[in-house]
C-alpha cells in the first residue's frame, strides 16, 4: 500500500473512531450537563420562592393547614408544591420522582427542601419534567455527529490532499534517481526541490550511493581498459618475435611446430584481450551511433563471413527479412559484430546437419529479428547466466571459446538499446530475439 | 623503399626492423618523438609508421609533421591504445592506414603492400601461379583466358595474402587474423581456414592443377613460386 494511503487510511480510521467515542459519549455527557444545569435553576428557583414567601408571608400560600400547588397548565412540565412539614429533620435533596398530577403520571426532577416559619416547618417542593429536560438529548446528538462527520471528511480531504504534496519529492526521487538509473550517469546530479529535510536527506544519500556506485564501474572499466592497453604491447613484441622465428631459415621443422603452439596460445590471449577491451570501449561509450544499416545487407554480410562455417559442419541457415528494412543511428560495426555472434553461437551449439532460422517480424509495433537454432539448447539453470562474461557451461562443445561471445552481443544491445529475449529447451534448440527500439526503425 | 619506425618499446621495434629488412626495406627506428621529429624533417622516407602512445610527444602532431615535411610518404598509425577517436583522428589528419596494437607483421606487410599499390601504382598487378594469373588490382583468378568466377571474396583474399608472403609457410592463426582480424568473436582456434584452402582446390582444379599451393604438414600453407 502506498505511504500516502496508508496515512490518509490512519487518520480516517483514527479520527472516525474519536467521533464514534464521541457520538456514543454525548448522552451521558448531555445528561450530565442538564443534570446539573437542572439542579441549579430548581435552586435559583427555590431562593425565588423563598424569597417571594417571606415577602408575602407564609400565609398568602398556605391557609388553614391546606398545601399550596402550581403546575403549567397543560403539559405540566413544571410544578411548585409547599405544604406543612410533620417531620422535624432537615430535608434538602434533589430526586427523580415520579408524581401523579391530574390523572398523569409523569417522571419528575424534584427538588425537596424544608424550612421553617415561627414553630412550623414546611415542605417546600419544585419539580422539573425529565423528558422536558431530555427532549433536546437526541437532536443534539444526531447534530452533533452529522457536523462532526463533515468535520472528519473535510479534514481527510485535507489530509490527503497534502500528504499527495508532501510526498511528492519522494515520488520525483523514486522516479528520476532510482528507477530507470543507468551507468555511466548521462545526467548531472539535480537536487530534488523539497522543503522536507527528510527527503533533502534522503535525496543526499542516494546519490552520494550512486556516486560510489558509478565510481566503482568506472574504476573498473578503466582497469580492464588500461589492462588490456598496456597488455597490448608485450602481447605486439611476442607476436612479432614468433613470427620472426617462425619465418626465418634456420629453424627446424620441430621447432617450428612447437612455435605454432606458442602462437596459438598468444593468439587466445589476445583474442580475449582485444574482447574486454572491445566490451570496455562500447561501456565507455566510445563508439558513434550514426550509421544507416540495410539489416538485409547487413545479415547477407554476415552470412557470407561465416557461411564456411555453416558449410563445416552441414548447417542449413535460412534468412527471411523484409528487403527495405533498415535501422538508424546505429554503429555497424558493433551491429555485425552482435549478429555474428549470434549466428556463430547458433552454429557451434548446433547439431551436426542441424538448421538456423533467422526471421524478421514486427511484434507490437516493435521491429524484431529472431535467430533460431535446432542446436543443444541451454538449460533453465544456466538461462540467467548466459550473459555473464567467462562463463562457461560444460556442455559447450569441445569447440574453443572463452565465454565472452554473448557478453560481447549484450554489451553492444545493451549499447544501442535493443532488447534480447532468449527462449531455449535442452535438446531441441534456442532462440534470441532482438527487439529493436522504435526509434532505429524510423524512415527518415 | 626507406621505413622510418617511430616506436618507443625497443624490443617491438626491432622485430619490426628486422622483418621489413628482410623484406627488402631500408629501415631507420627512432625510440622518441623529438629524435624522430627532427628525422622527419630533414630526410625523406616512403613509409612512416608511427606510435601513437610515445612518452614525449603526441603522435598525432608527429602525423601533422609528416605531412607537411614529408607529404609523399605514406603514414601507419600504430597503437595500442585503440581509442575509436584516435582512429578517427588519425585518418583525418591523413594517416594511409590505422593498425591497432597487436598486429602481425604480415598484416603489416600486407598493408604497406596495398598502399604502395594505390599510393605508387604498382607496374605488374597480374602475377602468375603456374597456369593461373593473378590479377591484384581487379582481384580475379584466370585460367588462359576464362576467368574463375567462383572463387568468393575471402578466398582470393587468402590467395593474395599467401602470395604476397610468397614462399614463406603462414600457419592457420596468421591466415585467419588476416581474413577475420577484424571480427571480435570469442573463438581464437580454428579449422575454418582449412576448409577455404580444400575450396581453392577444388575451385581451381576444375581448371587446372594449383601445385604451387602447399600443405606444411603441421604448419600451415605456402605458396611456392620460383623467381
Amino acid at each position: 500500500m502506498k505511504l500516502g494511503t496508508k496515512l490518509t487510511l490512519f487518520n480516517t480510521i483514527s479520527k472516525l473512531v474519536i467521533v464514534v467515542l464521541f457520538v456514543l459519549l454525548l448522552p451521558v455527557l448531555i445528561h450530565n450537563i442538564n443534570r446539573n444545569y437542572t439542579d441549579s435553576w430548581l435552586r435559583g428557583q427555590q431562593e425565588k420562592v423563598l424569597k417571594q414567601v417571606q415577602l408575602s408571608g407564609i400565609d398568602t400560600y398556605i391557609k388553614n393547614g391546606e398545601g399550596y400547588g402550581s403546575y403549567n397548565a397543560l403539559l405540566k412540565e413544571e410544578y411548585v408544591s409547599m405544604d406543612v412539614d410533620s417531620t422535624s429533620e432537615e430535608i434538602d435533596t434533589i430526586v427523580n420522582e415520579r408524581r401523579l398530577v391530574e390523572g398523569d403520571t409523569i417522571q419528575y426532577r424534584i427538588l425537596s427542601h424544608n424550612f421553617k416559619i415561627g414553630k412550623q416547618n414546611y415542605l417546600l417542593e419544585i419539580g422539573k419534567s425529565i423528558d422536558t429536560i431530555n427532549e433536546t438529548t437526541v437532536p443534539l446528538q444526531s447534530i452533533a455527529f452529522e457536523i462532526l462527520l463533515g468535520m472528519v471528511l473535510l479534514t481527510i480531504l485535507a489530509d490527503q490532499f497534502y500528504s499527495t504534496y508532501i510526498l511528492r519529492p519522494l515520488n520525483k526521487i523514486i522516479r528520476t534517481k532510482l528507477i530507470g538509473q543507468k551507468f555511466p550517469l548521462r545526467t548531472p546530479y539535480r537536487k530534488v526541490r523539497t522543503t522536507t529535510s527528510d527527503f533533502e536527506h534522503l535525496d543526499i544519500s542516494i546519490h552520494k550511493m550512486i556516486q560510489t556506485i558509478e565510481s566503482t564501474f568506472q574504476k573498473e572499466r578503466e582497469f580492464i581498459s588500461n589492462a588490456s592497453h598496456e597488455l597490448m604491447t608485450p602481447i605486439s613484441i611476442l607476436q612479432s618475435k614468433i613470427e620472426n622465428m617462425f619465418g626465418s631459415e634456420d629453424i627446424t621443422d620441430e621447432v617450428k611446430e612447437r612455435l605454432l603452439e606458442l602462437q596459438r596460445i598468444l593468439n587466445r590471449l589476445k583474442s580475449i584481450t582485444k574482447t574486454l577491451l572491445l566490451i570496455s570501449q562500447i561501456e565507455n561509450e566510445q563508439f558513434l551511433k550514426e550509421d544507416k544499416v540495410s539489416v538485409a545487407e547487413l545479415l547477407n554480410e554476415v552470412h557470407d563471413e561465416i557461411s564456411i562455417r555453416l558449410q563445416q559442419r552441414n548447417i542449413h541457415c535460412e534468412i527471411s527479412i523484409p528487403g527495405d528494412w533498415e535501422l538508424q543511428g546505429v554503429n555497424k560495426f558493433l551491429l555485425f559484430n552482435l549478429v555474428f555472434n549470434l549466428v556463430n553461437n547458433a552454429i557451434k551449439y548446433n547439431k551436426e546437419g542441424g538448421s538456423i532460422t533467422i526471421t524478421g517480424y514486427i511484434d507490437n509495433k516493435s521491429r524484431v529479428i529472431e535467430i533460431a537454432d535446432t542446436g543443444i539448447g541451454i538449460n533453465g539453470e544456466q538461462l540467467p547466466h548466459i550473459f555473464n562474461r567467462f562463463k562457461k557451461f560444460s556442455k559447450s562443445l569441445q569447440q574453443d571459446s572463452f565465454g565472452l561471445g554473448l557478453p560481447i552481443v549484450k554489451s553492444i544491445a545493451d549499447f544501442h538499446h535493443i532488447l534480447i529475449e532468449v527462449s531455449s529447451e535442452e535438446g531441441t534448440g534456442s532462440s534470441f530475439k532482438l527487439v529493436f527500439p522504435p526509434e532505429m526503425s524510423k524512415n527518415q | 623503399m626507406n621505413v622510418l619506425i617511430v616506436e618507443d618499446e625497443k624490443a617491438l621495434t626491432e622485430e619490426m626492423e628486422l622483418f621489413l629488412h628482410s623484406n627488402n626495406y631500408i629501415c631507420e627506428t627512432c625510440y622518441n618523438g623529438t629524435t624522430a621529429s627532427e628525422r622527419i624533417s630533414t630526410n625523406l622516407y616512403d613509409f612512416i609508421l608511427i606510435d601513437l602512445g610515445l612518452p614525449d610527444y603526441d603522435g598525432l602532431d608527429l602525423l601533422k609533421e609528416a605531412k607537411k615535411y614529408n607529404p609523399e610518404a605514406a603514414c601507419i598509425i600504430l597503437t595500442a591504445r585503440a581509442e575509436v577517436d584516435d582512429r578517427i583522428k588519425g585518418l583525418d589528419l591523413g594517416a594511409d592506414d590505422y593498425l591497432p596494437k597487436p598486429f602481425s607483421l604480415l598484416e603489416l606487410q600486407s598493408r604497406m603492400q596495398a598502399i604502395t599499390r594505390r599510393k605508387f601504382g604498382l607496374k605488374n598487378s597480374v602475377m602468375m601461379l603456374g597456369e593461373f594469373a593473378i590479377d591484384l588490382t581487379n582481384r580475379t583468378i584466370s585460367h588462359g583466358t576464362s576467368q574463375v568466377s567462383s572463387i568468393t571474396r575471402k578466398e582470393f583474399d587468402l590467395v593474395a595474402y599467401m602470395l604476397l608472403h610468397k614462399n614463406r609457410t603462414l600457419t592457420r592463426s596468421q591466415l585467419s587474423e588476416h581474413i577475420w582480424g577484424s571480427i571480435v568473436n570469442d573463438d581464437y582456434d580454428s579449422n575454418y581456414i582449412d576448409a577455404h584452402i580444400k575450396n581453392i582446390r577444388k575451385k581451381l582444379n576444375a581448371f587446372g592443377p594449383p601445385d604451387w599451393l602447399e600443405t606444411v604438414r603441421g604448419l600451415g600453407y605456402r605458396i611456392n613460386i620460383n623467381n
